[in-house]
């Protein structure tokens, strides 16, 4: 074919192929995921000390694993074809799920050319994808790996008030981010509510410039959201009705409206997430998440009913005066109120021991009083991360049917000591701590001298 | 009575006056006239002295100090004693942070509540920046890590337009006061600081060389003293500090520039510090010839800059292993709570247990020569520790009882006051307004 002619048919593609389909929200069509779990032999872990997931604790239990998937659980299971992983009583946990990551976008080193993680051009940058700014050879994966995270969210960050798209990401080595990619996991939202949005463009003498210009900024988004989306209802019902153009801000929030992508709103102040509820309310979509919620705490009772969870920190406070109310027993208390309770990290630090920071706010609810077990307080960084993401009928959890997301520790992972021994995720062993050729290393960590740190 | 004296008295003698009443206090009054007596029953004491840890027993404490401790029960003890029961409880010497800006700082984010760091905009002093006179006991962040068993701190000014940052400050928390002024002085030569004076490392260590070496011919009594690059102002602080042989905390990441430091340690006779030694363990030989100690965080193992591509968790673990001397820190002031947190990490990657205590309390007091019993527990000293409901170094344990001079630091903060007001959610009607 004549060069010339080439990209006039491919456009010509293009616009029967936008003709045949409306402008298409849904994340898995564009961008795929290109994940192929590894084919895995069958294991069977025998004396292994389980934390469910589900809030369950099991001792000197087995767990059968096929095709990257849990198979079986009990005390005598018989599987002659599986390769036996002697617990020797340490633990077995689902993988690890951090709902708030930065990682590849904020990638080490942390220098200008990598620096990919805020749009902060205009406070509403839905239009923009976190994915389009992981770097897979981030060293910072491996390094969670080594912390048992099996699944975690990129967001942008929180400048704007529409940060734009996240993505669910498998902490797998892969040369594209694709490859990384959960298959069929929605994306995200990354909303933000206070002072940062503010700050940012007030200071450039933008708005907003206030919480009220905040909340305004919300709105007038969404209006015009609701405004797009009857166009193109109107279009998909009577074909002479014009299409809008194509927007992809609009396209993204409309696929909130639609429930195609989560809503993950960073939101510290109580007062601010009942203002971000009512908005939600006002344009007929539900809040996922409130990320960072410091004050949950305080809120804990409507979150229950509203049926958004809060992810939190253990103990990070003070930083902004929306922090200033921070306390230790916020997870403790919000998921003493019935509401989803999850613990994230927003830190390439903190998501390398989310057991420890589990286990800190287990401990705060202790302290006061309250009635939490051990292995209730695995959910807050398996389970309910996994609900937060919906990908909850996949993992989070060492039940029958579930992805084969595993990680076993040296000692009970709520404690300072703990380490993983390995981490699987669908059934591979992507992480073995006795064995420095069994574990991820990124390009960039190659010739380092801190390779194979973890000895 | 300052006043009254001031009207007509000359200075010397009123310096001299506050001397006697220094003098005088010691004599007449006991540590602490209004310290209880506690008794600690049956509890292990890792004391960080020769006595090294001791399992069983009874601890009294009297007159603010402590008094006994013992396998033995011990028989009447005062009236009105504090009993605590011990068992299964783990007692340390107090925290004491090594590096902060408590009460220095008290939202990051509100210039107005920050008082650690000059406008790096606009060019002031630098070695004679003092943060003494801002420390602030009041500030909500003292108190919140007070009861998790940070007693005292080393409090630090950070670098504004120059390397340099100034003078710290010894605090003690519970009191609320500076106990030492002029403790350290601190500065940096990291990629960070040297952005401040033209961008390049070498230039930073070139200042801090010139300086040092303009010392020399230094005279604040003349006219025109010659004082390179800095104000006369800040070179009196410098040749103050350096004649006292005080510490001088310098925060430096690649093993490059901590060999510069180590030579210029040397050259210059210097009383030196290294903060921050992300790859110190690449020079821990070198670090440990020269007896140059380091304070590190140890959760810090990601390449996050150039000069961190050697971040390694075992990096403590491995200065242990080479004889070099450290303290561990918290990079958030608001959290020096996690130094515990922090020491348990650097175990679980190889550390040894006592030295990864000992970073996080009786450290600071050898790295700055502080008040010699503080960061022990020993018969007789002045009773500065904490009562742990298990291992200090494990993220589901806390303070149970923290003392200093003999008293107990009362447990509630704001953030108490804050969970206990929203714990019950479902009274109605809901009057948490009245509530504290």
């Amino acid at each position: 074919m004549p060069n010339l002619l080439r990209p006039l048919l491919a456009n010509t593609l293009a616009i029967l192929v936008s003709l045949a389909c409306p402008p298409s929200t849904l994340a898995g069509e564009l961008f795929a995921s290109t994940y192929q779990p590894p084919e895995t032999d069958a294991r069977l872990f025998v004396d292994v000390h389980i934390y469910s997931g589900t809030g369950v604790e099991e001792q000197s239990t087995q767990v059968l694993i096929v095709d990257g998937k849990i198979q079986q659980m009990g005390t005598n299971i018989i599987a002659p074809a599986a390769q036996v992983i002697d617990g020797g009583g340490r633990w077995l946990t689902p993988g690890i799920i951090d709902v708030h990551s930065h990682m590849g976008d904020y990638p080490a080193p942390a220098i200008a050319a990598t620096r990919d993680g805020n749009e902060a051009t205009a406070p509403n940058t839905a239009r923009v994808w976190a994915e389009h700014s992981v770097w897979p050879q981030d060293p910072q994966f491996e390094l969670a790996l080594a912390g048992g995270i099996t699944t975690l969210q990129v967001l942008p960050g929180s400048a704007n008030l529409f940060g734009g798209r996240g993505v669910t990401l498998k902490n797998v080595a892969s040369r594209t981010v694709q490859g990384m990619k959960y298959p069929g996991a929605k994306q995200g939202l990354k909303m933000a509510c206070g002072e940062n949005p503010k700050r940012v463009y007030g200071s450039k003498g933008q708005a907003p410039s206030t919480r009220m210009g905040n909340v305004a900024g919300y709105r007038e988004a969404w209006a015009k959201a609701t405004d797009y989306q009857r166009k193109v209802k109107a279009h998909e019902q009577d074909a002479t009705k014009p299409l809008p153009d194509r927007d992809l801000t609009m396209e993204t929030l409309v696929g909130v409206l639609e429930g195609e992508i989560i809503v993950h709103n960073h939101c510290y102040r109580a007062d601010e997430m009942a203002n971000m509820i009512d908005v939600a309310r006002e344009f007929g979509y539900q809040i996922g998440t409130f990320h960072h919620a410091v004050e949950s705490y305080k809120f804990a009772d409507q979150l229950a009913q509203e049926n958004i969870c809060s992810a939190m920190w253990a103990d990070w406070w003070g930083s902004k005066l929306e922090l200033f109310d921070g306390v230790q027993q916020n997870v403790a208390l919000v998921h003493n109120a019935g509401a989803c309770a999850i613990v994230h990290s927003d830190s390439a630090y903190g998501i390398q021991r989310l057991n420890q920071e589990a286990a800190k706010a287990l401990a705060a609810g202790q302290r006061m009083g309250l009635d939490i077990t051990k292995a209730e307080a695995i959910r807050w960084i398996t389970m309910n991360a996994a609900k937060s993401l919906q990908i909850d009928q996949q993992t989070g959890s060492i039940e029958i049917g579930k992805a084969a997301d595993l990680v076993v520790w040296n000692q009970d992972p709520l404690s300072v000591y703990a380490l993983a021994d390995l981490v699987f995720i669908d059934g591979h062993l992507y992480f073995d701590r006795s064995d420095p050729n069994l574990r991820p290393v990124s390009d960039f960590a190659l010739g380092l001298s801190v390779e194979g740190q973890h000895d | 009575m300052t006043n009254y004296l001031s009207l007509f008295s000359p200075p010397v003698f009123v310096q001299a006056l506050r001397l006697c009443s220094v003098i005088l206090v010691i004599i007449i009054v006991p540590l602490n006239a209004h310290a209880e007596s506690i008794l600690i029953t049956n509890t292990t004491v890792h004391s960080q002295s020769k006595a090294g840890v001791m399992r069983d027993v009874n601890l009294l404490v009297e007159d603010g100090r402590i008094a006994r401790i013992s396998r033995d029960t011990i028989d009447n003890p005062p009236k009105d004693v504090r009993i605590v029961d011990g068992a299964g409880k783990v007692l340390t010497p107090s925290l004491i942070g090594a590096y902060s800006q408590l009460g220095l700082d008290e939202i990051d984010l509100e210039a107005t509540t920050v008082d650690s760091i000059l406008n790096p905009l606009i060019p002031a002093v630098s070695f004679a920046f003092d943060v003494q006179y801002a420390f602030n006991a009041k500030s909500v962040v003292v108190d919140v890590n007070l009861v998790e068993g940070v007693t005292h701190t080393i409090i630090a000014p950070r670098p504004g337009s120059d390397i340099m940052a100034g003078l710290g400050a010894f605090a003690n928390l519970a009191k609320g006061q500076i106990d030492t002024p002029n403790i350290a002085m601190f500065g940096d030569v990291s990629a960070n600081a040297a952005k401040k004076i033209g961008g390049s490392r070498a230039a930073a260590i070139g200042k801090l060389r010139f300086a040092l070496e303009s010392l020399e011919s230094f005279s604040a009594r003349r006219h025109h003293p010659g004082t390179g690059e800095y104000s006369k102002r800040d070179l009196i602080a410098l040749q103050t500090h350096v004649d006292n042989d005080l510490p001088l905390v310098i925060t430096a990441h690649r093993a490059v520039e901590i060999s510069q430091l180590i030579m210029l340690a040397k050259d210059f006779d210097l009383n030196l510090v290294i903060r921050g030694a992300t790859e110190a363990w690449q020079v821990s030989e070198a670090l440990a010839a020269a007896d140059i100690p380091v304070i590190i965080d140890p959760l810090s193992n990601i390449p996050i800059s150039f000069e961190h591509l050697g971040a390694r968790l075992d990096n403590a673990a491995l200065l242990e292993r080479s004889g070099v001397r450290f303290a561990i820190e918290v990079a958030d002031t608001h959290n020096m709570r996690l130094m515990r947190q922090h020491a348990g990490n650097a175990v679980a990657n190889g550390l040894s247990w006592s030295t990864g205590l000992h970073a996080i309390t009786r450290a600071a007091v050898e790295l700055f020569a502080l008040d010699d019993s503080l960061g022990r527990v020993v018969v007789g000293e002045p009773a500065n520790f904490v009562l742990w409901t298990g291992d200090p170094l494990e993220v589901t344990t806390w303070a149970h009882l923290v003392v200093v001079a003999g008293n107990v630091v009362d447990p509630n903060t704001r953030q108490t006051q804050l969970y206990n007001r929203y714990k019950r959610l479902d009274r109605a009607p809901f009057q948490y307004g009245y509530e504290r």
